[in-house]
C-alpha cells in the first residue's frame, strides 16, 4: 500500500448516507425506529406508514434511510427508519448513522424493535438506546414466530424490567400495530413517564474512571439526560461526540431537554447561544476525559459489551414466561438438514436455481412476443402514421419515433417480462430463507477468493440485471466482500445480453452442427458462454482481493434466520414495485437519449456518407484484430446505455454500411428478423464463425451498460471503485477476443 | 485511436502530482528527508538507556556508507536537532520531539491498520515505515481522532500522544491484562503481608509468566505455568506484568475443535482477532460465559453455523479458531462452567 493509497483509504472523509424521502410533510413528533437487522423491523415500518419498502428475510436491507408519516389521535407523525445494526458503538457507517439520528436528531419518541426470538441480542441495541434516550417504545415483534418455537416472552415483566412500554407485535399479520401507535403517542404527548433500566456498574477500575468523567460532563450540562453514556463515549474518544462537546450541540441538547420537545433543526438558535460558552466548558470536559483515558484497560470496549450482554441476559431470564420451555424447531432443523447437507445440499441448489432459471427464459418467450409486436411492429407504425397525418417533418418524426420510441420500446419488450418472472421467483426464495443457506453452502468457494458467500445471491440476481445485482450486495455487511461483488457482478450475463448469446448461438454455433443436434449444442454454447461469466467472475474476484482489495476492511458473519413462509401477494407486488418497475425505469431514461444518437449517427451526413458510416471505417481495423468489426464496437459504443439494443443496432447498421440494403427499414431504424434473415444478412456482410464466438464473447466481457455503472457509483460513492469496475471487464474482454481471434486465425491458416 | 493513446500516454508522464515525471522529482526530495528522520528515530532508541550514537553505529543500522553517515549526523547536529557527545551524537530536546511525532505516527498508522483494514501483521510495518514520512501533523492527529486517541498499538507499544507524552509502559498492574493477554511476572506488591502470602500461595513468582483467562466481578482466573488459579480482584493491583507472550503447556480448545451438536463456554476471544471482525463478534453475543453449540456444517464444510444467544450464526473456520472456549463435558442444559480444575485462593490461603 503506498502512502498516498493509505491517506486516501485512513483519512477519506466519512460516508454521509443518502436521505430518502419522496415528500416532506407537516409533522408533529419525530419517531425514530430502531433494531437489529432481520428482526422485521422494515415490516413495522410498512405496517405503522402503510408504506411498501421491500422487506426480505435477510440480515440488512434498509441501507439509505427511509421516511414515512403516519396519525395518531389527531397527532401527526413522521417516522425515520434507522439502519438495522446490531450495536450502537459507531463502529461502522450504519451504526454511525444510527447513533447520530437518535443523539442529535433528538426524535420525540424512539420506538425498538425486538425480535423475541432472540431477546438477548436484541436486547444488547435496546440497551444501548435506553442509555441515550429515555422516550422509547418497545415493539416486541415476531410474537407469531415464539409462539410457533415454543418461547414465550412476557411483555409486561420485560416492561418491568426496562422501564418503558412493551408492545407485543406481529408487525406481518399486523398485530399490535395499533398498540404501538397509541403508545407512540402517548408518549410523544408527555403521558407516559419512564424510568429507562441502566446497564449496571462495570468493574471498580472502569467505574471510577467514568464517574471522573461523568462528573465533568454533569457539571458542564447538568441537564444532560444521557450524561453516563457521553461520558462512555468521550472515554472511547468518540470524535463525533468530542465534535459535538466543542461546537456546543450538547450544550444545545442540555439546554433544550424538555418534554415533546418541537424538531428543530441541529442548528438551532439555542445551540448559537449557547455556543460561546460551551467551547470552554467543552475543552475542560475533553480535557478531563483525556487525562483519565490513560487508567482504562486495553479491553475496555470488550467489557463494556460484556457488561451489557450480562445485563441482557437477566433481563431476558426475568422476561421469560413459567413453565415455557424453547422447543427445537424440528421443521426448521429437518430442512436445514437437508438443504445443507453435503449429500443433497448442492443438488437440490441446483435443481431449484435451475427451475427459476427456466421458468424466466420458457416464460418470457410470448409476452416479450407479444410486447413486440405490440409495441414495435404495431406501435411504431401507429405512431409514425400519426406524426406524418399531423404534418410533423420528416426529420422530427424519424429523431423521435424511429430514434428514441423504438429504442425505448426494444428495451421494454425485451427486458420487462423476464424481469416480471425472475424477480418475484427470486423474492420468494429469499423470503422464505433459503437463500442464505445457499450463500452458507457456497461460502468455502467464495472463501477461497476472499469473497462472501452472498456473492453467490448477488450474482444470481446479476443473471437478471446487473443494475440489480449491485444494489442486492446490500446485503453484504462486511466492506472489502461487498465491493468486490459490486465490481464483480458485470461478469453475470444479464437479461438484456441473454437475446444476443441465443440468437448467436442458434444462427452461427448452431449450424455447425446436425439439425437433430442444433438446439442442443447452441443450448450448450450458451451455457458455455455463462459458465465462462462465472469463472471470470471468480478469477476477478481472486485478482481483487490479492491486489487492490487486499487492505479492505473484513467482518464475515452469516445469519441464517429461520425458515419462513412466504406471503405469495405481497412479494409479486413489492418485487415487481421495488426491483422491477426501477430497474426497467432506470433503463428507459438511459434508453431513450441511446435511440436519439443512434438515429442522429446514421442520418446526420458529412460529406458523403453518415456519421455512423465514418465511424464504422475507423472502428473496422481494430475490430478486426479483435475478431470482431467496425459495427460491433460502434453498436457498442451507441448501446452502452442498454444491452438489449445491442443486435437491432448492429443490425440496422450493417445494412446501413453494407451490402443488401432492402432489408432494413430505413437509416437509424432498428430491426429485427428471424433467425434465418440474419443469418444471410450478416454472412453476405463478412460473419464468420469467429465474428459470432468473439462477439459473444464479448457481450459477456465488456463494461457495464450505463445504469449499472450509474448503480455502482451511487453505492460506492466512489469514483475509484467504479472506474475500476468499468474497466475490468472491458480490459479482459479485449484480450479475451484478441487472443481468440489471433489464435483461431493461426490454427485456420495452417 | 493512436492519438488518444498518444494523449494518455503524455497525461501519464506529465500528469501534476501523479504522472511519472512528478514521482521521479518527489522520490528524490524525499529520499533525503526520510535518511535525516529515520537517523532521528534512530537515535531516540539507542539513546533511551542514555548511550550516545557513532557514526559507524548509524551506518549499519541504516544500511549506508560510513561517510554518508556522518554527513548525516553532521546535518543533524546544524539543524539543532542532536549535539555532540564525546564520540557520538544525542538527540536535542527538539529532536526528541521530531522523534516523538515520528514514533506516534508510525504506530498509529499501525494501529489503523490492525483496527480498520484486512492487512496481516506482517505488513504492517513497511506500511507505516512509508507513511510516517508522508503524513502531516494534522493528518496524524485526524487519524487519531479517527481512532479514538488509541494508547496503544497492536504491538502494545504506547502511543505518544500529540503533545508529545510517551507513558512509560514497561510494567503494567495485571488489572490492565484482558483475558487472553498474558505477561511476565514483574513485581509483587509485599504490603499488606497477608495479600503478598495469598499471592505466592496462588503460584505467583517473579519471571515467570502468565495468562489471564477469564474475569468476572470477583475474581481473576489465571493460568500460570500450566496451572489454572483463580485470584480475588482485590490481590490484583498487588501484580505488575510485562507483556510478554506465553506459551501454555496445553492444548487450549477453541470453537473450532467442538463436534456438531457439542457446546462450550467461550473463556475470550484471541487478541489477534482485531478490528470490525472482533467487534462483530463482541456484538453478536460472544463473550465470556455465553454459551455456544455448534448447530450444522454446510455441504461444503466450511462455514459452520453456531447457536449464539438463540440466533444461527455461520462462522468460517479461521474465525471460529480464534473464540477460545471451555467445552462441556455432557450434553446437559446446564450452564455452570466446567469448574472442577479450579483451585480458589481462598483454598490456597
Amino acid at each position: 500500500m503506498s502512502p498516498s493509497t493509505f491517506r486516501g483509504q485512513a483519512l477519506a472523509h466519512d460516508t454521509e448516507l443518502v436521505q430518502l424521502s419522496s415528500r416532506t410533510e407537516r409533522f408533529d413528533h419525530l419517531v425514530a425506529l430502531a433494531g437489529n437487522p432481520n428482526t422485521g423491523k422494515s415490516t413495522v415500518f410498512n405496517a405503522l406508514t402503510g408504506l411498501r419498502q421491500h422487506t426480505g428475510n435477510w440480515p440488512g436491507k434498509t441501507v439509505t434511510r427511509a421516511e414515512g408519516y403516519f396519525a395518531a389521535g389527531g397527532t401527526r407523525f413522521k417516522l425515520v427508519d434507522l439502519p438495522g445494526t446490531y450495536s450502537l458503538q459507531a463502529a461502522s457507517d450504519d451504526e454511525q448513522v444510527a447513533r447520530d439520528m437518535l443523539l442529535f436528531g433528538r426524535p420525540d419518541v424512539t420506538v425498538v424493535v425486538l425480535d423475541a426470538t432472540r431477546l438477548e441480542r436484541n436486547l444488547n441495541l435496546a440497551l444501548q438506546v435506553l442509555a441515550i434516550t429515555p422516550r422509547v417504545v418497545v415493539c416486541l415483534n415476531l410474537m407469531d414466530e415464539a409462539r410457533r418455537h415454543g418461547i414465550g416472552v412476557d411483555p409486561v415483566a420485560l416492561a418491568q424490567a426496562l422501564g418503558v412500554p412493551v408492545i407485543a407485535a406481529s408487525a406481518r399479520s399486523g398485530e399490535g400495530i395499533e398498540a404501538v401507535r397509541e403508545a407512540v403517542r402517548a408518549m410523544a404527548a408527555g403521558e407516559t413517564i419512564t424510568t429507562p433500566y441502566r446497564v449496571p456498574r462495570f468493574d471498580d477500575t472502569t467505574e471510577a474512571t467514568i464517574a471522573t468523567v461523568e462528573e465533568a460532563v454533569l457539571s458542564a450540562y447538568p441537564e444532560l439526560p444521557n450524561s453516563r453514556w457521553v461520558a462512555l463515549r468521550l472515554l472511547n474518544a468518540d470524535d463525533r461526540v468530542e465534535a459535538a462537546v466543542q461546537n456546543g450541540e450538547l450544550a444545545a441538547l442540555s439546554a433544550e431537554r424538555l418534554p415533546a420537545a418541537q424538531p428543530t433543526p441541529v442548528a438551532s438558535a439555542a445551540m448559537l447561544e449557547h455556543g460561546a460558552v460551551a467551547v470552554e466548558t467543552g475543552n475542560d470536559v475533553l480535557a478531563v476525559a483525556s487525562a483519565v483515558r490513560w487508567q482504562l484497560a486495553t479491553d475496555f470496549q470488550d467489557r463494556i459489551t460484556e457488561g451489557i450482554y450480562r445485563s441482557a441476559e437477566a433481563i431476558a431470564a426475568s422476561a421469560q414466561l413459567a413453565g415455557v420451555r424453547r422447543v427445537r424447531f424440528d421443521l426448521d432443523r429437518t430442512l436445514d438438514r437437508w438443504l445443507t447437507s453435503r449429500v443433497t445440499g448442492f443438488p437440490i441448489m441446483v435443481l431449484l436455481l435451475g427451475i427459476v432459471f427456466w421458468l424466466t427464459i420458457a416464460g418470457a418467450n410470448v409476452p416479450s412476443a407479444m410486447l413486440g409486436t405490440l409495441l414495435i411492429e404495431h406501435g411504431h407504425a401507429w405512431i409514425s402514421s400519426l406524426f406524418v397525418a399531423a404534418g410533423a417533418p420528416d426529420w422530427l418524426r424519424g429523431f423521435l419515433v424511429d430514434g428514441v420510441y423504438l429504442a425505448t420500446a426494444w428495451v421494454i419488450a425485451v427486458m420487462l417480462p423476464p424481469m416480471a418472472i425472475f424477480f418475484p421467483l427470486f423474492t420468494l426464495l429469499e423470503d422464505f430463507g433459503y437463500l442464505p443457506r445457499v450463500a452458507f453452502n457456497l461460502d468455502s468457494m467464495f472463501r477461497r477468493v476472499g469473497a462472501h458467500g452472498k456473492q453467490a445471491l448477488t450474482m444470481c440476481m446479476g443473471f437478471g440485471c446487473n443494475a440489480a445485482g449491485v444494489v442486492a450486495t446490500r446485503v453484504i455487511d462486511s466492506p472489502r466482500e461487498r465491493l468486490v461483488a459490486i465490481i464483480t457482478n458485470n461478469f453475470s450475463l444479464c437479461n438484456g445480453r441473454w437475446p444476443t448469446q441465443i440468437l448467436l448461438a442458434s444462427v452461427f454455433v448452431g449450424a455447425l452442427a446436425p439439425p437433430a443436434l442444433a438446439g442442443l449444442v447452441s443450448a450448450s454454447a450458451v451455457v458455455g458462454v455463462t459458465l465462462v461469466g462465472v469463472a471470470a467472475m471468480f478469477l476477478a474476484s481472486w485478482l481483487l482481493t490479492r491486489t487492490v482489495l487486499r487492505g479492505e476492511a473484513t467482518s464475515f458473519s452469516l445469519e441464517l434466520p429461520p425458515y419462513r413462509p412466504p406471503r405469495l401477494w405481497q412479494t409479486l407486488y413489492t418485487s415487481l414495485v421495488d426491483r422491477t418497475l426501477i430497474v426497467l425505469w432506470r433503463a428507459i431514461v438511459f434508453a431513450a437519449p441511446a435511440g436519439a444518437v443512434i438515429w442522429l449517427i446514421s442520418n446526420v451526413n458529412i460529406g458523403d456518407a453518415s456519421i455512423a458510416e465514418h465511424l464504422v471505417g475507423a472502428f473496422n481495423p481494430v475490430g478486426l484484430l479483435l475478431g470482431l468489426n467496425g459495427v460491433i464496437l460502434l453498436a457498442y459504443l451507441v448501446a452502452i446505455p442498454a444491452n438489449e439494443i445491442v443486435i437491432p443496432t448492429v443490425l440496422m447498421l450493417t445494412v446501413l454500411t453494407g451490402a443488401a440494403p432492402e432489408a432494413g427499414a430505413g437509416a437509424g431504424v432498428m430491426f429485427e428478423l428471424d433467425a434465418a434473415g440474419v443469418g444471410t444478412l450478416l454472412r453476405d456482410n463478412g460473419w464468420s464463425t469467429l465474428t459470432a464466438a468473439c462477439l459473444m464473447l464479448f457481450s459477456l466481457l465488456h463494461n457495464p451498460c450505463s445504469t449499472t455503472i450509474y448503480t455502482i457509483y451511487r453505492e460506492t460513492g466512489s469514483v475509484r471503485w467504479t472506474t475500476l469496475a468499468t474497466l475490468l471487464p472491458l480490459v479482459m474482454g479485449v484480450v479475451v477476443c484478441f487472443l481468440v481471434a489471433q489464435i483461431w486465425r493461426l490454427l485456420a491458416g495452417m | 485511436m493512436v492519438f488518444a493513446a498518444g494523449v494518455v500516454a503524455l497525461a501519464g508522464v506529465f500528469w501534476p502530482q501523479r504522472g511519472l515525471l512528478a514521482l521521479v522529482q518527489r522520490t528524490r526530495r524525499v529520499t533525503e528527508r526520510v535518511r535525516i528522520e529515520d537517523a532521528v528515530k534512530y537515535l531516540f532508541h539507542v539513546g533511551e538507556d542514555g548511550s550516545v550514537v557513532r557514526p559507524e553505529a548509524l551506518a549499519g543500522a541504516l544500511v549506508v556508507r560510513e561517510s554518508a553517515a556522518r554527513a548525516l549526523l553532521a546535518r543533524l547536529v546544524e539543524a539543532g536537532l542532536a549535539r555532540t557527545e564525546g564520540a557520538g551524537v544525542r538527540l536535542t530536546d527538539s529532536g526528541r520531539r521530531d522523534a516523538l511525532r515520528l514514533v506516534r505516527t508510525h504506530r498509529l498508522v499501525e494501529q489503523w491498520l490492525a483496527d480498520r483494514t484486512g492487512m496481516a501483521p506482517g505488513e504492517w510495518h513497511a506500511v507505516a515505515e512509508d507513511a510516517e514520512h508522508e503524513l502531516t501533523r494534522e493528518e496524524v492527529d485526524r487519524l487519531a481522532a479517527r481512532l479514538g486517541q488509541p494508547r496503544f498499538d497492536p504491538h502494545g507499544d504506547p502511543i505518544p500522544t500529540a503533545t508529545g507524552e510517551l507513558p512509560i509502559n514497561d510494567r503494567v498492574l495485571l488489572g490492565a491484562l484482558a483475558p487472553g493477554e498474558a505477561g511476565l511476572i514483574a513485581h509483587l506488591e509485599d504490603e499488606p503481608a497477608d495479600s503478598y502470602a495469598a499471592l505466592l500461595a496462588a503460584g505467583l513468582t517473579l519471571g515467570r509468566t502468565l495468562v489471564v483467562r477469564a474475569r468476572d466481578a470477583r475474581a481473576v482466573d489465571l493460568e500460570i505455568d500450566g496451572t489454572r488459579v483463580s485470584l480475588p480482584r482485590l490481590l490484583e493491583a498487588g501484580v505488575s506484568v510485562q507483556r510478554a507472550p506465553y506459551t501454555p503447556t496445553h492444548h487450549q480448545m477453541t470453537l473450532a475443535d467442538l463436534a456438531l451438536g457439542q457446546s462450550g463456554t467461550v473463556l475470550a476471544i484471541d487478541l489477534e482477532c482485531r478490528g470490525a471482525q472482533r467487534r462483530r463478534l463482541l456484538d453478536l453475543g460472544v463473550v465470556p460465559g455465553t454459551r455456544i453449540a455448534a448447530v450444522l456444517r454446510s455441504a461444503a464444510g466450511d462455514p459452520v453455523a453456531y447457536d449464539i444467544r438463540h440466533a444461527l450464526i455461520g462462522l468460517r473456520r479461521k474465525q471460529a479458531a480464534w473464540i477460545l472456549i471451555d467445552p462441556d463435558t455432557t450434553d446437559t442444559d446446564s450452564t455452570d462452567a466446567d469448574t472442577t480444575n479450579t483451585k480458589t485462593a481462598a483454598e490456597l490461603v
